[in-house]
């Protein structure tokens, strides 16, 4: 149970320090020919890393394999026409993470800035940053002025709504596994001596749900400290929107690039979170029971073990489509479709997800309830047909499962 | 302990039991008996509740049977089951406490019967890993774990080598000894003759016969009587004359015989005796009364042949 999400957190570490190596020193050497930048780049040179000047240029061949070059793990190739033709050239050994190339581009052109400040025009250089600075636009959405339905916030729903689905599978997948090997096992006759199949059902459901639940929890908490770790000490700036900016030391910067980046509000300020985890538990137990039943019949009605194959790929199929109707409903959030996608309990639980990040307008927070209130009731009256096929199934053996049997074992 | 009434089961239009009745009395080991696909399974299941009547009823004690009443049952289907990557013990704790022992309870008795039938060292093994024998001693166990009442075992000496046989029977000898009642189908008529004190034939979801062992073989005896005799077998056969019909006979040697005859114009016995006493000398007598596999064979044979006509 622990296994799992470690397994997980290594592989997210593993991700992680490859794409961002933050602790390594790059050293660059900076080829001015011309000696444009006349040997300054910045007064205030980021922590890792070093900049060398040299007034030549070192083609691919020298810079791969000459000793002298050999401690460089960049070169930065300045030529004599970068004014007019604004060419810059990096070549690397080994290619550098996405924040130390915009460290060295920011850099670059900053001091390019300046240069080209200084040589044509009589302002300085902070009047021309003020004016160089480009304008701010901002579409709105006259019926939604803070944004609230933007996509981005669909896909955290669509995220949520997913791993509803999954979580519904893997333990659809459970109970059908462990109702069918009761049955092949025989074992089940025993059983049903002393409990009626409808408490069998029931315990089996609720036991492998509780089990769910427990292993979701481990798998939120581990993972979810395990980040935090990672923030904390291993990639200080892994999630720091304005890195760059912080390397440098220009904290002006910082918080204009923060406020360009709209995921970054989003995750922090748009998303209801505490709203988000409640109803995300009430759909997923729902969706889980409702799920559950039809897994729970086809393993008690299954002839044999490999039987009931047929049956699993709809289930499986309905699982995909519900994940589809989320798709649907992310790009297409006010068809009529997706208002009754969002009543359907076989789509509910995933598009439900999705319309509450969007959030709902105050006049349409009934349509949340009324489709919670449609999941809990099918998932109730799936769980009693389910007990009547459970009740009739599980003793036939050796049959080949035909769906008219299924709906004759419905009836008694 | 528990009565059967009216018992009736349908399944697709098709009779599978027919208006059965029995009961079980306290202390008596009762042999359900019938051809394979008679609805012995059938009736046992419903007597466990495992699946309804559609007419009938069934009561334990002065009551009508109900989930409660469960718990004094212990049921052995004839399709054996354990969770087979289970271990002995555990397997053995599960059910014991799904039939209302508590941990310690469940605990004490496993130590008990595994002790009792010295399979301590299989305590830590999984059922797959045991053999067929092996894995039915263990569901033997567990289906008297939780001392009930009442026994319904569902073909108990199947799978059992003759060993394991005597020792399941002297277990079943023992629980009848404490005062509990037990049902047992079986096709092994040995068994029903050596333990069974009543026994009920089943043949198409119909009732056959009913009654004690003694009393059926005596219902199916044929007159036929068994006498052994050293002497000569000609005079032997000259002292009978007509009132007697020999059916077989067995020779042990020179003048050793075994006769096996049927008595006719309302001879007794003791008219047999008179007659060849004088000629032979009589090593042993007894009356032959059919085996319970002749009962069944008979019975179950004479209801077919109603039934074709």
């Amino acid at each position: 149970m622990i296994l799992g999400p470690l397994a997980v957190l290594g592989l997210i570490y593993l991700f992680l320090s490859t794409t961002t190596s933050t602790n390594k020193e790059w050293k660059i050497l900076l080829m001015d020919k011309k000696e444009i930048f006349d040997s300054k780049l910045t007064s205030n040179p980021p922590k890792n890393l070093q900049f060398d000047f040299i007034n030549a240029f070192v083609d691919y061949e020298d810079f791969a394999y000459q000793e002298k070059y050999k401690d460089y793990d960049l070169s930065v190739w300045i030529n004599e026409k970068i004014v007019s033709n604004k060419k810059v050239i990096v070549s690397y050994r080994e290619r550098p993470p996405e924040n130390i190339q915009r460290q060295i581009i920011f850099l670059v052109e900053r001091r390019m800035e300046e240069i080209m400040v200084d040589q044509f025009t009589d302002l300085s250089v902070s009047k021309f940053r003020e004016i160089k600075q480009a304008l701010n636009f901002d579409f709105k959405d006259v019926y939604d002025p803070k944004n609230e339905k933007s996509t981005t916030a669909s896909w955290v729903g669509f995220s949520f709504g997913a791993l509803i689905i999954l979580f519904v599978f893997m333990f659809g997948m459970t109970i059908l596994r462990s109702v069918s090997r009761e049955k092949s096992n025989r074992i089940v006759e025993v059983l049903l001596s002393s409990v009626n199949p409808r408490q069998l059902l029931t315990g089996k459901v609720l036991g492998v749900g509780f089990s769910a639940l427990v292993q979701f929890t481990a798998w939120v908490i581990i993972i979810g400290t395990g980040l935090y770790l990672f923030r904390l000490t291993l990639f200080p700036d892994m999630f720091s929107p304005g890195f760059v900016a912080d390397a440098v030391g220009n904290s002006e910067v910082n918080s204009e690039i923060a406020s360009q980046s709209p995921f970054v509000n989003l995750i922090y300020n748009q998303i209801q979170y505490a709203n988000m985890l409640i109803f995300f538990s009430l759909f997923f137990i729902g969706g889980y029971l409702f799920y559950g039943s039809f897994f729970a019949m086809v393993g008690s009605s299954m002839g044999s073990e490999s039987d009931g194959q047929q049956f699993i790929i709809p289930l499986t199929l309905l699982l995909f489509a519900s994940v589809l109707s989320g798709y649907y409903v992310v790009y297409f959030p006010s068809t009529t479709l997706s208002t009754w996608l969002g009543f359907i309990p076989f789509t509910s639980p995933m598009v439900m997800m999705v319309e509450l990040s969007n959030g709902f307008e105050d006049g349409n927070i009934w349509q949340l309830f009324l489709s919670l209130i449609i999941l809990f009731s099918s998932a109730f009256f799936m769980m009693i047909i389910a007990g009547r096929i459970y009740k009739n199934g599980i003793l036939r053996f050796n049959h080949r499962l035909k769906l008219g049997m299924l709906i004759k074992w419905t009836k008694k | 302990m528990i009565k059967v009434e009216n018992i009736s089961k349908y399944f697709n239009r098709e009779t599978i039991l027919h208006d059965i009745s029995f009961s079980l009395e306290k202390g008596e080991i009762l042999g359900l008996l019938g051809p394979n696909g008679a609805g012995k399974t059938t009736l046992m299941r419903i007597i466990n509740q495992i699946i309804s009547a559609d007419k009938g009823y069934v009561s334990y004690g002065n009551e009508l049977m109900k989930e409660k009443h469960l718990l004094d049952i212990g049921y052995l289907p004839e399709e054996r089951g354990l969770y087979q990557s289970m271990s002995v013990e555990k397997q053995m704790l599960f059910l014991g406490r799904l039939r209302g022992l508590t941990t310690k309870e469940a605990k004490n008795q496993t130590e008990y019967w595994l002790e009792r039938f010295g399979i301590q060292a299989w305590r830590k093994k999984r059922i797959e890993e045991l053999s067929k024998g092996m894995a039915q001693k263990v569901q033997f166990i567990c289906t008297v774990l939780h001392e009930p009442d009442v026994l319904i075992l569902d073909e108990p000496f199947s799978g059992f080598d003759p060993i394991n046989i005597e020792l399941i029977r002297k277990e079943l000898l023992n629980f009848k000894k404490k005062g509990k009642s037990i049902i047992i189908s079986t096709h092994n008529m040995n068994n029903v003759e050596e333990i069974c004190d009543r026994a009920i034939l089943i043949n198409e979801g119909h009732k056959v016969l009913e009654g004690t062992v003694h009393d059926l073989r005596q219902q199916f005896k044929e007159g036929i009587y068994k006498i052994s005799f050293v002497g000569n077998m000609i005079a032997f056969a000259n002292a009978l004359w007509a009132g007697y019909e020999i059916i077989d006979k067995k020779i042990h040697g020179a003048d050793a015989f075994t006769i096996y005859l049927k008595m006719r114009q309302g001879n007794k016995i003791n008219d047999l005796l008179n007659a060849v006493i004088d000629h032979v000398n009589i090593t042993g007598v007894e009356e032959v009364l059919p085996s319970m596999e002749n009962v069944f064979v008979k019975s179950i044979n004479a209801q077919n042949e109603i039934v074709s006509e």
